[in-house]
Formats: C-alpha cells, structure tokens, sequence
C-alpha cells in the first residue's frame, strides 16, 4: 500500500511551505526515517524524514515550488502501511444547543404550543391559530404559516392574493434585476433543422439537451470569446467549458454546471445532466456543482416557447435559450420538406461582442446541430 | 514588518502587525510590553524589526511575570502612556487574572483615573496547541466590568479594531484568532481607519435564520451559508467584532428579521457569551421568535491535543449546516 | 544620623504637625466608628505614622505615591484633607471616589497618589509601570510604593521587584514590617527575620530603618529618592514598627503577645519625636499643645463638613464603568 507524503505543518500558524530539496532521487529507495527532503516554512529549513521504508515512486511538488500544508506532495511504492487516521465523529453533540423541540401532533392537527412571533401575529391580526395548518416540525404552526393563512382570508375577501417572499424568489428577482442593469443584453436569433439529431435519437435514451450542449462547446472552441466574463481588470477569456444548465423548480430556479463539458461525450452529458436536474429539484446539490459556470443552457421550449431573450447569467457573457422542436414546412433546395425545426435564442452582451461574433458563434452552434456525425460523439 | 500598499492583499497577522506599527508612529505615547517580542520579533513574528525601528524602550522584552508586566502597563498607562501588551498565549493570561480584573477593570469606577491599555491575546484552537495554547479565555473576561473586549475575524476588522483599542481610553482584550493569522488574507485601505469599538457586522445578509458569531467561527458560518443557499436556507451572518459592549441592536435587528437565531463559538458551552446571548435574545426580542434559540459551541472540556479529539472538540461547519437546516424546518 | 545638619527645622516641625494630625484624626475615626457611626472596615496606623509621613515628606510635587492602607500620613501630606477622609469614610459624594470605595481606598491623579486594591502587593507592579512611564520619557520623577510584611509573600512583590532592578527603574519599595499580618506573626509569614533580605536576590540595595523614627525614615527616603532620580535604579527600604491596634479596628487583636505591645509604646514615633524636637530646640510643651489645638480644629472641621455632605443617589452606581476620550491625561 502506497505510503502519501504531505506537506507537514511546522509552526502553528504556518499555512504553506515551500519543498527546497528532494534527497531522494524519483525511484529512489528510502529506509523508514531517512531524511527524505528538505522543507522551508518562514525561513526555517527543516529536513523531513521518511514516513516509512520504500521507493519514492511519485513526486507531486518541485524543488522551490511553494503549496498549502497537507498538500500531498509524493508517494512512497513498497512502503509499510501508513495508518490512517480515525476520522473524528464528528456530528452534533452537546456542543450544539436549543434542541429543537418538536410538539405533539394531536389528533385534530391542533398542538396548542405556538411560538411568541406566531402568538404576537395572531393577535395583531386577530387569527384564531387552531384553524391555522401547520407546515413546521411536528405540524407546528410557523410564522410563515399565519402569513399565508392571513393572505388567502384577505385574498378570499377581495379576489387579489398576497404570497409571501421565499428566500429563493428574493435572490431570483435581485439576480435578474442586477444581470440586465450589469449586460447590454441583445438578441439575435437563429433556427436549426434537428433532422439528423432526431434520426439518430430514435431507439437511444438521450434527450435533445445533450446534443445541445455538445454543439455548443465545439462552437465555444471556434468562437472562444463566447466563453468569457467581464472582470475588474479586462475581459477574461476562460479556457475552460462549464456549462450550466437552468433547472426550472417548483419555487424558482437552479443552475447547476457540467465541468469540463467539452471533454464528455452524448452519453456521459446525457447522465449528467439527468442526474443535475434529479438532485437540483431535491435539495442535494453541492456547493461545487453550482459554482463555475462560463456558459449557460436554457431549455424552454419543453412547454411549447419557440422564442426566448433569457437573462445572462452573472458574470458570464451570454446564454442560450433551445425553444421547442417542431416539425415545420422548410425549403431544401427548391422543394418544401417537413422538418424538425428549433429556434436557438441567444442573449449576449453587447459591451464584450457585437453581433457578428454572436452570430458567428450561432452559426457554428447550427452547423454542428445539422451536420455533425453523432455516432462519433457518443 | 510589512507597510501598506493600496490594493494588495495582507494577512489577518500582517493587518494586526501594520496597525501597531502606524499607531507608534502616529503617537509617541504607545509602546509595547511582552515575552520575545523585541529582537525575536514576537512568537508569532508580528512585531518583527519593531525593536530596530522603535529603540529598546518602546519595544520590551519583559521578564517571565504576566501579573507584574500587566500590573507595570497599567501603571504606566494611568501615567499617559499607552502601552500594548503582548501575551505571548492567551492562555497565559490567567496569571494576570488578578490584575487585569481588579485593577485596570475597577480603576476608573474608583477614582476616576482611566487606564488606556490594550493587552493582545492569540486565542483558539485548531493548530494541535493542546490544553494550554489553543483556548478561548473572553468567558472570564466578559463578566468583568469595565473590560472592553473585541475579537476581530478578518484582516479588515483586525487591523481598524486593534487602532480603536489602543485609542480607546479603557482597558481593552484584543482576542486574536491564531488560526486566522496566515489562513486569511484581504486588500485593506491604505489610509488610516478605524473599525469602531461596539458595532458588530453583517457579514452576509439573510432572511432565513440568524447566525451570532465571532473570529474563527465566522469563517465557517459563511461557508455553512453557501452550502445552505444551495438548499434555499438563507443564513444572515452576523459577526460581532465587539463582544464587551455588545451590538445589541444589530443583534435584535437581525433576529427581528429572520424569527430565528443560532449563536455559534468556539468557546466551552456552558457559561459562554452565547448564554448571554441566547438569555438577551429571549428577554428583549421574545416575541419575534419563531423557534428555539440554538447555540453551538465547544463541549465543556479543556482543549485536547489528539487530532481526532480536537476536531472533535471544535465546531465545524457540518455542524451548523446540520443545526441550520433543523432550525430552518422547525 | 546628625538631625540637626540633615534636616531643615521647618520641615522636621511639618513633619510633627503630620504625625499629629494623622493620629488624632484615625483616633477620632476610630471613635466615629465604635460609636456606629461609620460603616465597614476602619485601617489606622497606628503607632506607624512615621513611615509615612517620613517617605511622604522626601518627595518633590510631582512625584507620585503607590501607596497602601496605612498610609494616612501620605494622603494628608500630598493634600488630601481631614474631610475627604471622612467623607470617604463615611461613603459620602464629596469624599475622593464618591462612594464608589471605601476607607482608605483613596486615589487622586493631580495629588499623585494611585488609589489601590484591597489585594496587598497589587500596587507595586503598577508603581513599577508608573516608573517606567518617568524612564521612557525621560522625566526625572520617582514613585515610591508601599505594602506590610504580608504583602510581600505574594507573588506581584517578587515580579516588581524583579522588573524594577532589571530596567533600573525609579521606584522605591518601602515594606511596612509590623510584624502582624492579620493574626498571622512573622515566623509564620516567612522563614527570615529581615524583609530587607529579600531586595538581595533581586540585586537591589535595601536598608532596614526604625520605622518610628521619622528623621531616619525621612533621611533613609531621601537617599534612595536620589539613586532613583539619578538613574540608579530601585532601593528596598524595610522600616521595623510594631502595629499596635488590631488589622482593622474591629479586630482586638488577643494574638499579640501584651509584653510586645508595651514595649513598642515606649517607641511610640510621636514621643520619639517630640523628644528629639525638644532635644534640639526646636520645641517646647507649648508647642505641643498649640500643635495639638491645631490638629484637633482641623479634624472637627473635617468631621463636620463630612458630616453634612450628602450620600451620592442609588442611580449614580451606574456612573463611571468606563472612561470618556476627553479624561485621559494628555
């Protein structure tokens, strides 16, 4: 079992260390305690010795490179087994407080225990809070709960509804808000003939989103400036793709990103994307999974939207709405032909592209679409 | 020493450092007392070339007595001077316990005389100090009036709290947080400034919940907030800065918002300022609590020394996400 | 010792009316108190006046005193009058900390005298800073301090001590030895005969003086005031005195043996210094008796202006926690 050589903490406010000197040479043979390499942390040189017996079989870090305490810096092949360490417990202990209480659920749905904020609201407004529903822990009458009980008696009275502010709506609306005051949002739409994807879809579980997405990251490469965002110091050019795919939920909306999406082929995007979407509706994104996106996807034709001028998503340059596929009378040639037809609606900003770079990407995007030979991309 | 240069990132040490250098070079009445801080430069190196520059006398190397160094700052402190002393640990502050808590605490309700020190403590854990180099010692201090005390949690904070506490014509515990020393880094104003002493800090705006916090456990509170967001729980993070006078009105703000209040530090639990805290919110903002209020903090245990122990022993952001997300259901 | 070329005549008779004022005056609060008519703990010295008044009168106007609480003779001295005393004494608004202390807890910055803690031997680490405070900048002002036998076992004696000899600083320590701690003799409070001893293992030069004999306390102060304000650093004056009336005036002191206590009447420091001043012609019986007139007016116009003072208002409890920016001595 390999043994993991990492950079050690030596001082203890010190967060980096720099390797000075590797005594070993790569695939050389180092007995247990063996002063392995020398290390400098705040002017103090320090030489390391060998955790166990072996051959130095990687090294990860250079001579003068400088990285973070418990980076792994090389492996030892052949070396006695390094014991890892017990994992702490961890968890919530006695160390966290107020355990939260949960009321008996009585038979009518009536707990009779009603916190001071649903007590102070109910007389404020003069709520009988046991014909109020309770959504929190144990059926408990929230606070929320007596807004929303006071908004639909009012609503019920005079036909308007009020609904109370989410935390996903609030961030939503400033999000929007703030995306169209930061980009010159413009939009220039085109439309692609989705015969050859649709032909080649026919008996395979992929949807039309991952053939998107592939088209897309190709005419990235062609027109990088596409995959770009507006930064304090100029506009800088990501080199790498990730694509963020918007999610529409019940409340509101999440954008979760495929990484690297240009190294993955149909299958593999198809899987991602199902499995995004599957966990965006259920809460169980990480905070990874929703950070890092260069480029965005919109898919909003699966109701029937042909046309679309979505909100860029900050601070990337330009987004990508797919509308419905239909099939619709074109012109090949000089015959009129039914084909499945799809508009592609991009917004970009207006202060990083003009129009002809938009549609040169656009066209790019249509041409991959139309003509590209998907068995190769599976 | 390190001299501020508009838009470059410092650390938390280097903020703490150019504060007391600018201070000393704005006015001649400030000096500093501690062990090894003169050509060694302090412990932990803040006052590196301090000695060089400021001459023996404004920069002492004092012998090994916490109670007689303190007790000789408060003296030359009652004579005009303002002296900032260096505990080389904040753990070894408990030898000056005597002094600091019925001299320069009671000075001025006495006879009038102010005692403007400052004493700067390294606090916390997370670096394997064990028992007696990682613990949170603000506790003892909280309950004794007279005492200002602050503990900053970023470099922006440390550097402007550190210049109010040595203006400050009262005796003031600069709780620095070890861990932060090299592991936070920010740009911070070229130009003079000062974070007032009193006023805590949202750190994050939020509808959902409160959190109460201050130093290192700010940290975590912010990265519990992303990981939350992700989840549509929405924490408002509010850092206190000053611990001794409490922001009470940002405190009450907040919670007036959110219903919901979670107090999170790194201190032992039971008698901690949470239970301060938590006993406030419940006397003077009761009626705006839609759920318990939560603290999470250390057990009641010295801090060990094995790993698995003290991260055991540390609240962790696993912590306040799992807290978090009950509290926010409830 | 030549009295008569070492001491002016003029300040040898001040120091007499001293002597006197400050026995008549803890006599008569002694009185005050058997009579219910002051509250909590009444310290005198008793017997001890010369120690005081002798170190109280070697010292220029801007020195500063770090004294303990058998230092009436200082306070009166530097100016604190019969009716502050009393006043304080009686916990009354015009008395030196309006309430907020008691007894001979005084403390006046424009007067010099550092109001000190009930914790014995507190004051000399901070007299050390005061000192230290003088070095730095470069004034030629000296500090002299003071505690008993007692309060030299504790820990803060040891740690200022060594502070003062190893920065050279102008400080004088001056120990009280009467031989009673509380109930607690000498023999059992530590294990030598001279306090003076002690200075030794911290390379400081002592003296031990009668500490009833107010021209040798007198010339004994003023020789190490000089080494002080000369740049020689700290001298540890022991004066040898007996403590004739109980710790406080509640305690009767049954533990002391009563052969002691008539032997060290016959020393009393008021007969020794009327002796001497006869002795050098300075005075007379007349003289005496018009001193005496003179100090008994002085404290009846003391009694009754404190007397008449009123009580500070329960509310002003809550004044003077802390200090304001435009207190602090510039």
């Amino acid at each position: 079992m390999p043994t993991e050589i990492i950079m050690p903490q030596l001082g203890e406010s010190i967060a980096e260390g720099t390797v000075v000197t590797w005594l070993i040479a790569p695939g050389g043979r180092v007995e247990k305690d063996q002063p392995l390499l020398e290390v400098e942390t705040d002017k103090v040189a320090l030489e390391i010795p060998s955790p166990a017996a072996g051959v130095l079989a990687e090294v990860f870090v250079k001579e003068g490179e400088t990285v973070p305490v418990g980076t792994l810096i090389a492996r030892l092949a052949d070396g006695a087994d390094a014991k890892a360490g017990q994992t702490a417990l961890g968890g919530v202990v006695n160390r966290v407080g107020g355990v939260v209480v949960t009321p008996m659920a009585s038979p009518s749905g009536v707990s009779g225990h009603y916190s001071p904020a649903v007590r102070r609201l109910a007389k404020e407004q003069g709520v009988d809070l046991s014909l109020v529903k309770g959504s929190g822990a144990g059926g408990r009458v929230t606070h929320k709960d007596v807004v929303e009980f006071l908004a639909t008696k009012s609503g019920q009275a005079g036909g308007d509804e009020i609904l109370p502010f989410t935390p996903m709506r609030k961030t939503i609306a400033e999000r929007m808000v703030k995306s169209r005051q930061t980009s010159a949002h413009v939009a220039t739409f085109f439309e692609a003939d989705f015969s050859g994807i649709a032909r080649f879809r026919d008996g395979r579980n992929l949807t039309y989103l991952p053939f998107v997405i592939h088209a897309v990251t190709r005419a990235i490469n062609d027109v990088p400036m596409l995959n770009a965002s507006w930064g304090d110091q100029g506009i800088m050019v990501k080199k790498d793709i990730h694509i963020g795919i918007a999610v529409a939920l019940e409340e509101g909306l999440l954008v979760p990103v495929i990484h690297h999406a240009d190294r993955k082929g149909l299958t593999q995007l198809g899987k991602e994307v199902a499995d995004l979407a599957a966990r965006a509706r259920t809460k169980k994104l990480t905070p990874e999974e929703v950070q890092g996106g260069t480029f965005t996807i919109t898919n909003h034709g699966g109701s029937g939207s042909l046309f679309s001028t979505p909100i860029i998503v900050q601070p990337q340059i330009a987004i990508l709405g797919v509308g419905a596929v239909q099939k619709r009378p074109v012109v090949v040639g000089d015959a009129i032909v039914i084909r499945p037809m799809c508009y592609l609606s991009l917004s970009f900003d207006h202060r990083v592209i003009d129009g002809a770079t938009a549609d040169r990407f656009m066209g790019r995007v249509k041409v991959y679409l139309e003509q590209s030979d998907w068995e190769t991309f599976l | 020493m390190t001299t501020a240069a508009s838009g470059q990132a410092i650390t938390y040490l280097e903020a703490i450092s150019q504060a007391l250098d600018e201070e000393m070079t704005r006015d001649p009445r400030v000096f500093l007392m501690g062990e090894d801080i003169g050509p060694y430069g302090g412990a932990f190196r803040i006052t590196e070339g301090f000695q060089k520059k400021y001459g023996e006398w404004r920069v002492l190397d004092t012998p090994l007595s916490e109670s007689g160094f303190v007790g000789a700052a408060i003296g030359a402190a009652i004579m005009g001077m303002r002296p900032v002393v260096e505990m080389q640990f904040a753990d070894f502050i408990s030898c000056a316990f005597d002094q600091i808590t019925e001299v320069a605490a009671k000075n001025h309700y006495r006879w009038g005389a102010p005692v403007p020190l400052v004493i700067r403590a390294p606090f916390g854990g997370g670096v394997h100090g064990g028992p007696f180099h990682s613990g949170c010692q603000e506790g003892w201090f909280f309950h004794s009036p007279g005492l200002k005390i602050v503990a900053p949690s970023t470099p922006y904070d440390a550097k402007g709290l550190l210049k109010a506490a040595i203006r400050d014509p009262n005796p003031v515990i600069y709780f620095e947080h070890k861990f932060l020393y090299r592991r936070i880094k920010a740009v911070v104003p070229a130009e003079d400034y000062v974070v007032p002493i009193g006023k805590a800090d949202v750190k994050r705006v939020g509808s959902g919940l409160s959190v109460i916090t201050y130093a290192a456990m700010v940290h975590l509170a912010l990265e519990a907030a992303d990981l939350l967001a992700t989840e549509g729980v929405d924490l408002e993070v509010v850092d206190l800065r000053t611990l001794i006078p409490l922001d009470k009105e940002t405190i009450f703000e907040s919670v007036r918002k959110t219903g919901k209040a979670m107090v999170v530090h790194e201190d032992n639990k039971t008698g901690g300022i949470g239970a301060e805290i938590a006993a406030l919110l419940a006397e003077e903002c009761f009626d705006c609590l839609d759920g318990p209020i939560v603290r999470i903090a250390a057990p009641d245990t010295p801090v060990p020394f094995s790993t698995p122990l003290e991260e055991f022993f540390l609240p962790n952001v696993s912590d306040i996400v799992t807290a978090a997300r009950k509290l926010a259901a409830y | 010792m030549d009295v008569s070329t070492e001491i002016k005549r003029a300040d040898l008779l001040r120091m007499y009316y001293y002597l006197r004022l400050t026995r008549t005056l803890e006599d008569r609060i002694t009185a005050l108190y058997r009579q219910g008519r002051i509250v909590g703990g009444v310290y005198t010295s008793h017997g001890m006046e010369a120690i005081s008044v002798g170190y109280a009168s070697a010292l220029e106007r801007d020195d500063i005193i770090a004294p303990f609480h058998r230092d009436m003779g200082a306070f009166l001295i530097r100016g604190i009058t019969p009716g502050e005393v009393v006043a304080q004494y009686l916990g009354k608004r015009t008395g030196p900390t309006k309430g907020k202390d008691g007894n001979v807890h005084i403390g006046d910055l424009k007067r010099g005298i550092i109001g000190f803690v009930s914790h014995l031997a507190d004051n000399l680490p901070v007299a050390t800073g005061i000192a230290l405070a003088f070095k730095i900048r470069g004034e030629s002002r000296v500090v002299i301090t003071n505690t008993g036998d007692g309060g030299t076992s504790r820990g803060d004696f040891h740690e200022a001590m060594n502070f003062a000899s190893v920065r050279a600083l102008p400080v004088v320590f001056f120990c009280n030895n009467n031989q009673y701690a509380y109930s607690t003799p000498l023999r059992l409070q530590m294990a030598i005969t001279d306090v003076a001893d002690r200075a030794k293992a911290y390379g400081m030069p002592s003296e031990i003086v009668d500490g009833n004999d107010v021209a040798a306390v007198y010339l004994a102060a003023k020789r190490a005031i000089h080494r002080a304000r000369s740049g020689a650093g700290p001298t540890f004056i022991e004066t040898k005195t007996m403590r004739m009336h109980g710790h406080s005036e509640h305690d009767s002191a049954q533990y002391v043996p009563r052969e002691l206590l008539e032997e060290w009447k016959k020393k009393d420091p008021i007969l020794q210094a009327e002796r001497m001043l006869v002795q050098l012609g300075y005075a007379d019986e007349a003289t005496v008796r018009d001193v005496g007139e003179q100090v008994a007016k002085a404290v009846e116009v003391g009694v009754e202006f404190a007397e008449h003072s009123p009580l500070p208002d329960g509310p002003e409890t809550l004044d003077g926690v802390f200090a304001t920016d435009d207190e602090v001595v510039p």
